[in-house]
């Protein structure tokens, strides 16, 4: 506050007379002209293509809208519908399944290895490289369409279990009891970018704290709970909040591995699986553009919880 | 229900009947008026296809711009799992194109909704046309839609696998379901090898006949065909099937659903028989290595004349409702389906013509299964009933619908009676009014 206080001071000395003062404006907003001549490839893009399909979506969310004719209002019909649309529930069931289970996985495991290849090992970029590799395949088209093959009735996965005298009958991607499951592990697998995230998080922890508990006698656990956990938790939390918003948006995997139907049975049937399924195979974009809000509130909600829950686990050394 | 769904088909043969006499009083009016002078256009041609078809169809469009300088055809290729998507949303943005080959499970979707140009008023020639062949492309009494080659239901055999197992090929003109049942089952148990009897058998094409043979339909011109007591046998047919083990497994089959035709069970030799749309015929038999066997599929009274047979359009050709060159483009759509220039070219790619002279012209030229094919569907010409309506807006997705509940019923999470009750609930609410 004082600097500021002192700042305008300056000003006010400066400025003496008021044509100074309207030159100072002019100036400025000069300034300011080329400041959003800058900004205006962002600006054009933020307004275009963000906020322009922003407002559209909410107002065909209040319509009936089929692609083909125009949108016809039809106010909150949409939202009611929601109420009672099972499959939605169902996706709903699904998509949280996913998400508090894969999410908390993919963050453990990703810790873990940025854990042990915080170790000082020789060749870590080698390794490093090779853990992350998952992340950039995991998402893709062809992933996934290797996931299918792998764990089908006569995939790999089954082959090595029979080699191993199982009776491996059953898919793994096409049994309803199993299906997402398959894609919670192909998540989990992906655990590549918290890895590289929670790795640069740990290198930032100075060492003398573990050298100075390591003369007090604690042992490795406890230095991992005392010292790593706690320093490392803003990250932990970023990382957090970033998959939590991610899996919730996650396509690509279910649409590939159920070739699109988010089946066997509804059971791989994410939400924007089914929202996509609404939207563009039965025309229904003004129900899709409801349930896009749906999911707006959703992850919105869940971020802002856990932005206060952060309050209470996440210590921030500064 | 039937006597509607009749009424409005001849309704609807008449007033495509009419117009088109009217038009051809009109005389030659596709060169005259339109967009622009003298016939000449800028045409927007989409298709989805595989390498074959678009080689094809773009030799065929270059023969027309030859003969037609004029007319100036930028092309559309597309694969079909994306091309709805697109289609969609260039008719949302009002740049839909002109020429757009469409198929019946979403040509309700389109022409109901006032998206497709009616044919028959800017003189759209099907006078050539096989018997029912014409009907699959109206929709409300209008030609929203061209056959661009005709389909029918069939299930392939392979004759390998029979005589493998050393059992008798079924006599497709008298088998009933229960028989077919038999069949599958005995091929499991004598073929080895992890061979199965049947592999995708039960989809929306055979509900449908299972239906009509039970007098109803899948779907009228006013909604759903059908109630779920009328589908608790048929979920209880295919459980049966399951436990004799006459097909695959449900996991089984939802992975076949995942495939591409010359990935599926009958083509890689893991099963003796599918059901499969006539026009798949020639890609299983490339694939297979083989020549299937084209049966007739089963009936309930043991009479292959009782079976309720139809001609689909494999797919159909559409114009925009938005067109500025409708002449020029529906001149294009007959050049294609009545030209034997066109033929030539396309050859029955695109499902057997339903045109009979140029069928008639090609049939030299055709692949021996083609012209197996195309016996098939003559054959079968006594054994037809009327032709199914187009699934209405909200209808094209039924398949999807019957497979998620089918699969509910296989793997024992639901009854037959349970599964039916939703499965008619669900299709109903997905149909639009």
């Amino acid at each position: 506050m004082s600097v500021l206080s002192e700042l305008s001071h300056i000003h006010v000395d400066k400025a003496r007379s008021a044509e100074d003062r309207r030159a100072q404006r002019r100036a400025a907003g000069r300034d300011n002209k080329s400041g959003y001549l800058f900004l205006l490839p962002w600006l054009i893009g933020l307004f275009v293509i963000t906020i322009g399909p922003l407002i559209a979506s909410l107002y065909l969310s209040f319509t009936e809208y089929s692609l083909i004719q125009p949108p016809t209002w039809i106010g909150v019909d949409n939202y009611l519908r929601m109420l009672h649309d099972a499959r939605l529930h169902n996706a709903l069931r699904v998509t949280f399944t996913y998400v508090i289970v894969g999410v908390p996985l993919q963050l453990i495991l990703a810790l873990a290895i940025a854990v042990l290849l915080n170790q000082g090992m020789r060749g870590l970029a080698f390794y490093r490289s090779v853990f992350y590799l998952p992340s950039m395949l995991g998402a893709s088209v062809a992933i996934a369409v290797l996931w299918r093959q792998m764990f089908g009735v006569d995939g790999l996965f089954n082959q090595v279990l029979r080699l191993f005298g199982f009776e491996a009958k059953t898919g793994w991607i096409s049994d309803p009891r199993y299906a997402l499951w398959t894609i919670i592990l192909l998540h989990v697998w992906t655990f590549g970018s918290p890895m590289v995230i929670f790795l640069a998080g740990l290198r930032q922890i100075p060492g003398m704290y573990y050298e100075a508990a390591a003369v007090d006698g604690a042992p490795r656990w406890r230095r991992f709970t005392k010292i790593t956990l706690p320093l490392l938790s803003p990250i932990i939390f970023f990382n957090l909040v970033l998959q939590i918003i991610g899996a919730f948006q996650s396509f690509t995997q279910a649409f590939v591995v159920s070739n699109g139907t988010g089946g066997p049975s509804d059971s791989t049937m994410f939400y924007t699986l089914y929202l996509y399924q609404r939207g563009f195979g039965e025309f229904e974009m003004g129900y899709a553009a409801a349930m896009a809000w749906l999911l707006v509130v959703i992850v919105g909600a869940l971020t802002a919880i856990n932005f206060w829950a952060s309050k209470y686990w996440v210590f921030y050394d500064d | 229900m039937t006597l509607d769904r009749r009424q409005f088909l001849t309704g609807g043969l008449a007033v495509a009947a009419a117009s088109m006499g009217l038009t051809a009083c009109g005389g030659g009016g596709g060169s005259s008026g339109g967009g622009g002078a003298n016939g000449s256009a800028n045409l927007q041609f989409a298709w989805w296809g595989n390498p074959v078809r678009n080689k094809n169809t773009a030799a065929a469009i270059a023969a027309y711009t030859k003969a037609h300088p004029n007319v100036k055809i930028s092309q559309q290729p597309g694969e079909f799992s994306t091309y709805w998507d697109k289609l969609a949303t260039q008719t949302a943005g009002n740049k839909a194109p002109d020429i757009i080959q469409m198929d019946m499970a979403y040509i309700a979707e389109y022409g109901k909704r006032g998206a497709l140009l009616d044919l028959a008023k800017y003189g759209a020639d099907t006078s050539k046309f096989v018997e029912g062949s014409v009907d699959s492309g109206k929709i409300d009494g209008k030609l929203v839609g061209i056959n661009a080659g005709i389909n029918t239901p069939t299930i392939l055999a392979n004759p390998k696998i029979f005589e493998q197992a050393k059992v008798q090929m079924p006599d497709d003109t008298t088998w009933t379901w229960d028989q077919a049942k038999e069949v599958g089952a005995e091929l499991t148990s004598k073929a080895g090898n992890g061979i199965v009897g049947m592999a995708v058998f039960f989809n929306d094409a055979m509900l449908s006949a299972f239906l009509r043979q039970h007098g109803k339909e899948l779907f009228t011109a006013s909604g759903l065909g059908f109630e779920a007591a009328d589908v608790v046998p048929w979920f209880d047919m295919v459980l049966a099937y399951q436990n004799a083990k006459a097909m695959l497994t449900a996991a089984q089959l939802t992975e076949e659903a995942g495939k591409s035709v010359d990935q599926s069970a009958l083509a890689v030799g893991k099963a003796g028989m599918q059901m499969q749309w006539s026009n798949q015929v020639e890609a299983l038999d490339k694939a297979s290595g083989g020549e299937m066997k084209v049966l007739r599929f089963p009936s309930v009274s043991g009479k292959a004349t009782d079976r309720k047979a139809w001609y689909k359009a494999s797919m159909l050709w559409s114009a925009s409702a938005r067109t500025k060159y409708p002449e020029q483009s529906v001149a294009l759509v007959n050049w294609w389906v009545n030209s034997p220039e066109c033929a030539d070219i396309n050859l029955a790619e695109r499902g057997v013509p339903a045109n009979t002279e140029i069928l008639a012209a090609i049939t030299p030229k055709l692949s021996p299964d083609q012209k197996n094919v195309a016996k098939f569907i003559a054959d079968i010409k006594p054994e037809l009933a009327p032709t199914p309506v187009a699934p209405p807006p909200g209808g094209g997705k039924i398949n999807d619908t019957l497979t998620r509940y089918q699969n509910d019923v296989l793997t024992g999470r639901s009854s037959s009676a349970d599964a039916a009750a939703k499965f008619v609930d669900e299709a109903k609410s997905n149909l639009k009014s």
